[in-house]
């Protein structure tokens, strides 16, 4: 193992999340990331390429995307346009293939990560259409014949918000964690990386009503860490009295974005 | 010894494959483990689990394993009915959890821990449902550093303790995924309907139109337009949710025959199914056995199948009225503080098409069957019949009102 992964003074990371990081490079597995919203799993891969000093390749997922627009594109529009005004090169294919980011980090001239963001939101078959390339580290370019080779194997980290099931044969192949919601020391740690000069009692207070807002069971959408986060930081702006906080919730609406869940903490849900 | 944990892990549900066991050794040989039992449980749970919902089945194979504890299992049937209650599962989950952590130090006295068990089995007298002594006592645990718990957080809510005396004693019911050969083809032909008016939908277009090309590029003067088109694709998800309580055996092979239906219908985007026991509670079951552990929270499903999916609940409503209005009604698992009616109205808040197919409806309002009455004031309800079902699909694709 030629470096290890410690955390960055921007990312507090368990020491559990640590060593997932660290067992899924040195068995050269895609390391598959779960956990709540706003548990700072995408942040994760940054701070892993920080900390390691290597480029970050983003592959954001969306509903739409296919396994294939990551390897490559055949841009045959535009070269059917081309070869309309007879642009020069319409002849050399290879002209109008265009990698996607898995095709990017496998060409990469340095070991890169590569985060394969919110996987779940795509099809799903989605997963199960990676499976070859993230095992060999390889795919194969129809048009021009050619094979494209991983030359460092890319550090590969995936993140899901379990809004689907994932594929057991993806799954096997994946080096799991589960983000625990932070409990409140490591909330203030964390809080702490973000305004270091935070007032202790405001945090204190802050805290109280964000793991209460947390425990009502009617609430929708359950508050995430950057919200609190925000939350802290509009009270500090705001200059708000300590003891106003419990009393009056000022500025909740950061922290609560839904209407229903709003009327349900206005209205003694906190009690 | 290894190949015992192996062993057990699958026995407790957890499918570990060859190819995981094999990483995992390949990990071991690196010493990634760090040489300790508790560097040894982070890795081989990274490896070998793969959804935090097994989190808790792995604990306990790990604890029987590396602590060789047996659970024996010589309570007697009243104790177990005892424990079929939520407060009950709290404390089965406490003392491991408490017991656990003592493997963790290495210091504990296997004996001790299982006297304590047994004591505390033997000092309550009465079943125990609501005590404040029972209730409240799991607090946090610190196993490992930084605060995380052995399994401790789970998305999917507190998953049940998957011991032994959960799924002793459990009633077992016919799997509704069987696979026999029959012919349902009448109920396929009827979700077919939940295809048919699915063609305008928001998707992006991104098909090439062909002859759309071809026509706007003649127009054009021979020069090259692109038309595109959206993709003729089925976008309905469905939500089934199903009855598996007693009274609904009758219909087994009915809701068989629907399960079926479902499954072949392969053109819906994405289809769900989860069960429930009489009403629903705090928590929906996987699979149609309903063994408390094997589920997951209803808030849990709120958020993660959206309000888009369109829901089929079926069920024969014959709850008894406090299984539906009382906050502690559901009388093998957990009610999560709301009572059976206050969960379907939040079903019913939450999801914009809800209906209900009921085996067994009574005509009209039949005041002698008061759940039923109110679960049709709550849903439109229709009969199990193709006839039934055919109508139910029609006001699942009919327009919000």
């Amino acid at each position: 193992m030629a470096k290890e992964f410690q955390g960055t003074k921007d990312y507090v990371a368990s020491e559990q999340l640590l060593a997932s990081v660290n067992i899924a490079m040195a068995l050269q597995k895609p390391l598959l990331i779960k956990g709540e919203p706003g548990t700072g799993k995408t942040q994760l891969a940054q701070a892993v390429a920080d900390s390691l000093g290597k480029e970050l390749i983003i592959w954001n997922i969306k509903s739409t995307t296919k396994a294939q627009d990551g390897l490559y594109m055949y841009d045959t529009i535009q070269r059917l346009y081309d070869g309309q005004f007879g642009v020069e090169g319409v002849d050399d294919i290879a002209r109008y293939i265009k990698l996607g980011k898995l095709g990017e980090a496998f060409e990469s001239e340095e070991q890169v990560i590569l985060l394969i963001d919110e996987i779940d939101k795509a099809d799903l078959e989605f997963p199960n259409d990676l499976l070859w390339e993230l095992d060999q580290m390889e795919f194969y370019i129809h048009e021009t014949h050619r094979t494209v080779k991983a030359k460092h194997r890319p550090i590969v980290i995936i993140t899901s918000n379990a809004e689907k099931e994932l594929p057991d044969a993806f799954l096997r192949r994946c080096i799991f964690h589960y983000i625990d919601f932070p409990d409140r020391e490591l909330m203030e740690q964390i809080v702490r990386v973000h305004y270091p000069d935070v007032e202790a009692h405001l945090l204190q207070e802050a805290m109280d009503v964000f793991y209460a807002i947390r425990n009502i069971h009617d609430i929708r959408k359950k508050p995430s860490t950057s919200e609190l986060i925000d939350w802290v930081n509009a009270l500090q702006i705001g200059g708000i009295p300590t003891e106003q906080i419990k009393k009056e919730l000022p500025f909740i609406g950061v922290v609560v974005k839904k209407d229903e869940d709003l009327e349900i903490v206005r209205h003694g849900g906190l009690n | 010894m290894f190949i015992q944990f192996f062993d057990t892990l699958r026995e407790k549900g957890i499918h570990v494959t060859l190819g995981e066991w094999l990483d995992l050794q390949e990990a071991l040989d690196k010493g990634l483990c760090g040489g300790t039992l508790t560097g040894f449980y982070y890795l081989a749970r990274m490896i070998l689990v793969k959804s935090e919902t097994d989190y808790d089945k792995y604990d306990m194979a790990f604890e029987e394993c590396f602590k060789a504890v047996e659970h024996e299992t010589e309570v007697g049937a009243q104790m177990l009915r005892w424990l079929d209650k939520s407060d009950m599962m709290e404390l089965a989950h406490e003392e491991a959890r408490d017991h656990l952590n003592r493997t963790e130090d290495l210091m504990i006295d296997k004996d001790d821990v299982e006297e304590k068990f047994k004591q505390r089995l033997k000092d309550q007298d009465s079943e125990h449902n609501g005590g404040s002594f029972w209730i409240g006592t799991m607090g946090k645990t610190s196993f490992g550093n930084m605060g995380g718990n052995v399994g401790g957080v789970r998305v999917g809510g507190q998953t049940g303790y998957q011991s032994a005396f959960s799924v002793i004693g459990a009633r077992k019911y016919r799997d509704f995924r069987d696979d026999r050969v029959m012919d349902n083809r009448q109920f396929q032909l009827a979700f077919r309907r939940l295809r048919q008016f699915s063609s305008r939908l928001d998707i992006p277009e991104s098909e090439l139109d062909i002859e759309g090309t071809v026509d706007k590029t003649c127009n054009n003067g021979g020069y090259l337009r692109i038309q595109m088109k959206k993709p003729r694709k089925n976008a309905v998800k469905l939500l089934l949710l199903m009855d598996s309580g007693g009274t609904m055996i009758p219909y087994s092979s009915l809701l068989n025959d629907l399960f079926q239906a479902v499954n072949k219908s392969n053109h819906y985007k994405d289809v769900k199914a989860y069960y429930f026991h009489n009403c629903i509670y705090s928590h929906v079951y996987k699979t149609p056995e309903c063994e408390n552990g094997d589920w997951v929270e209803t808030t849990w499903m709120f958020r993660n199948v959206d309000s888009d999916y369109k829901v089929i609940i079926v069920g024969d409503a014959a709850m008894a009225p406090e299984e539906l209005y009382s906050d502690t009604g559901n009388y093998r698992g957990p009610n999560g503080g709301l009572s059976g009616y206050e969960w379907l109205q939040q079903m019913k808040r939450h999801y914009k098409k809800i209906v209900w197919l009921n085996p067994k409806m009574a005509p009209g309002r039949a005041p002698w069957r008061e759940a039923e009455t109110a679960c049709k004031e709550m849903f439109p309800m229709y009969k199990l019949t193709v006839d039934g079902l055919n109508r139910a699909m029609m006001e699942l694709m009919a327009p919000k009102r």
